[in-house]
């Protein structure tokens, strides 16, 4: 499975894409496009010189060594301005089409019916995952090899690391394979009739992953980790609101950007990938996409991410914190609450079982709402964890935990309602 | 060989297929037949992996479809009724990945594209555009793929359709030849003269149940359906013929032409030779008496109409 170039799903993503007529007419492209770019940013900094020449003859002075530093550094900082360009470009060509086309993915073949083919070779679900994930996306894959060793170039002459330019190229690469698969999980929750309705879906996941860069400044900074824009800011010298300069925390500690979101993107890409692995290969009617055990981790594993990823700018009260956690968790068991609905011809062969005894209340094939309750039990002892964990750095409340507990049992009674009405 | 235990299939208030046994030996070509949406259809994509059955098994070479999808499909092939194919390969690129998604050995796998390429006649589409390729040719291609790996049970749902007569003949061959290399084949069809000729074995299908299965003969005898038999003569003998025959216990459906008469008779072979020596000692001319060999087609009318029901 670890040689993805041999996937048979990735060659022939490669054979479609890249043939030799598409990959030339490609790179072409890409580099008249860094020949533009660098044309560009080359015109922009010659502006800048002949403008701050005209100011220095006019004024003299601090403006004659302004303009003498310029000049020393003009070569660097052209270089450093079509890396940034060309950085940028790349980030969001590769991100995007990453999504997008694999947000089409199983969508589309199911649409060209020929997916059934598909799922009746030996082919694993894992190893079409793989095939899909980094076969779909190959052309914007191919154009940002084309241009890596200019990007390299320019990033190396302007003035960056060799670390800090392979921490970028990391970073939007994790970017690309968490968001790819989003995409294809999206596109197997898809038909024909609604795959215009998974796109927008898409883009409104695009949007909220490189928007996350906003929740750097919020309680949780370690989740604007999800922006690929985050991490890029040191490298393209960006800064956050106010030039603050934020670091995440993880337990307390500060740790890099970099790690930060690839802890992100592997355990939440964890989660998604055994959704596809669980669900891919399976009709479209029977798709699940947690089971019963799995939906409980599911809850567990961000109620204890939000703890560990806590780092307070201000003193704030226990019971907010317990407030806010409570309404994150309403909405976390309304998600898991839909995505353990038990399939309708599931459901009635588990009622004939357990109408002759033979059937479990907590059987996969059952009701969601044993489950429901054990996840929002084990959300409110992780909770009482948390709460005290933290007690130091909140101004804590006597009597937080006591009000959290009504205030999660009352969702929780509103949340299994909701979800029996649509099972 | 494949073998369908309590297969039952519900689709919210419908009930797809119900109750299915079923076992095909291995090197039977099993024909399903039954109207749209009698549940061929759900019952082959049940065999190959593509539904869960609701309740049953299905086995495949032994092994449970449901519990190892992926054992059992490498012993699978599987061809439906659509032609779908990923139209931006060419012919062997096509062929090739199949070759490899289902683990054909690597150095095999060159050979036996071409073989597969020349078994289905496409051997100058070979570096064609799958675009390009006509609708029949596309069909074709799709058997190909589905015996790519040499399967030992192959599942083929209407697959005929789309195809020239010329590609029809071919394809029987080839599930001719297919059978007597010991693969075991399932193939539905409502069009019945398809299957004629080659299916050794027929199941019929009516709303999810199956309603007969077995070897076409023994499915006749065991019905004790009535044979269908003609018979001609020399001169003017209608009225005697219409005595004998009119009045014989075991004769019915009589019709009679001048010189010639079909007729259906329900009796054991023995009674049939002795009408034949009673007829020729009455002084009827008899020219020709012959069975009508019974078709798929024939045996699936008479049991679909409840006649034996």
């Amino acid at each position: 499975m670890l040689k993805f170039w041999r996937n048979p799903e990735f060659v022939r993503h490669v054979r479609a894409e890249l043939r030799p007529a598409r990959a030339i007419m490609v790179a072409v492209v890409a580099l008249f496009m860094c020949a533009l770019i660098g044309l560009a940013c080359w015109s922009q900094r010659q502006e800048l010189l002949e403008s701050a020449e005209q100011s220095a003859q006019q004024y003299g002075g601090r403006w004659a060594e302004y303009v003498e530093q310029l000049h020393r550094d003009n070569t660097r900082e052209t270089w450093l301005l079509l890396f940034r360009w060309l950085m940028g470009l790349q980030a969001g060509v590769i991100t995007f089409w990453s999504m997008f086309m694999c947000a089409q993915s199983v969508s589309g073949e199911r649409d060209s019916k020929t997916w059934d083919f598909q799922r009746t070779t030996s082919l694993t679900s894992g190893e079409i995952t793989i095939g899909k994930l980094l076969g779909e996306p190959v052309l914007a894959y191919f154009a940002a090899v084309c241009v890596l060793p200019i990007t390299f170039w320019a990033g190396l002459a302007g003035g960056i690391s060799f670390r800090a330019l392979l921490s970028a190229y990391i970073s939007v690469i994790a970017s690309a394979l968490f968001l790819g698969v989003c995409g294809l999980w999206l596109s197997t929750l898809l038909e024909t009739r609604s795959r215009g309705i998974g796109l927008v879906g898409a883009l409104g996941l695009y949007g909220f992953v490189v928007g996350a860069y906003g929740l750097a400044m919020s309680w949780f900074p370690g989740l604007g980790a999800f922006s690929p824009l985050t991490r890029l800011h040191t490298v393209l010298e960006l800064k956050f609101d106010g030039n603050r300069e934020i670091y995440p925390v993880l337990f307390g500690h500060v740790v890099p950007w970099l790690l930060m979101s690839l802890l992100l993107y592997a355990s939440f890409g964890a989660w998604v990938w055994i959704m596809l692995v669980r669900n891919l290969k399976r009709d479209y009617s029977e798709i699940r996409p947690l089971s019963r055990w799995q939906v409980v981790g599911c809850v567990a594993f961000v109620n204890f991410l939000f703890y560990a990823l806590f780092s307070p700018s201000i003193l704030i009260r226990s019971d907010v914190l317990a407030t806010f956690m409570v309404s994150l968790n309403g909405a976390l068991l309304f998600v898991v609450g839909l995505a353990s609905l038990t399939p309708h011809e599931r459901l009635k062969v588990w009622w004939r079982g357990r109408a002759e005894g033979t059937s479990s209340l907590f059987s996969d094939d059952g009701l969601p709402w044993p489950w429901l309750i054990l996840s929002g039990v084990v959300a409110y002892a992780l909770m009482v964890w948390g709460l005290l964990s933290w007690r130091l750095s909140l101004d804590f409340q006597p009597g937080s935990l006591r009000m959290a507990a009504m205030q999660l049992l009352i969702v929780l009674i509103f949340v299994m309602r909701d979800i029996m009405f649509i099972q | 060989m494949i073998e369908l235990i309590h297969l039952r299939k519900e689709y919210d208030e419908l009930v797809a297929v119900q109750d299915l046994n079923l076992t095909i030996p291995q090197g039977e070509i099993f024909g399903l037949i039954g109207p749209n949406g009698a549940g061929k259809t759900t019952t082959i994509r049940m065999a190959c992996g593509l539904l869960a059955p609701t309740v049953g098994r299905a086995l495949v070479n032994g092994i449970d479809v449901a519990a190892g999808p992926e054992g059992a499909q490498q012993s699978i092939g599987y061809l439906s009724d659509f032609f779908a194919v990923y139209e931006d390969l060419k012919v062997w690129e096509y062929l090739d990945y199949f070759a490899h998604a289902y683990r054909v050995a690597e150095g095999d796998i060159a050979a036996r594209v071409t073989e597969v390429i020349g078994q289905v006649s496409l051997e100058v589409k070979r570096d064609a555009m799958i675009r390009g390729l006509s609708r029949g040719m596309k069909q074709r291609l799709g058997i190909a793929r589905a015996i790519i790996h040499r399967p030992k049970v192959l599942l083929l749902d209407e697959p005929a359709s789309g195809l020239d007569p010329k590609a029809r003949l071919e394809l029987r061959n080839l599930l001719r030849s297919l059978r007597d290399q010991g693969s075991t084949i399932l193939i539905s069809s409502h069009i019945l003269t398809e299957l004629e000729g080659f299916c050794t074995s027929i199941g019929i299908m009516e709303k999810g149940r199956m309603v007969r299965s077995g070897r076409i003969d023994e499915v006749t005898a065991a019905e004790n359906l009535a044979r269908d038999l003609r018979l001609s003569w020399l001169g003017d003998a209608t009225a005697l013929l219409e005595q004998k025959l009119g009045g014989h216990v075991h004769v019915s459906n009589l019709q009679l032409g001048t010189g010639t008469g079909t007729f259906q008779f329900a009796g054991s072979d023995e009674e049939l030779a002795q009408l034949l020596s009673d007829l020729v000692a009455s002084g009827v001319r008899v020219k020709t008496f012959a069975e009508i060999k019974q078709t798929v087609e024939d045996l699936y009318m008479k049991l679909s109409r409840h006649e034996v029901m």
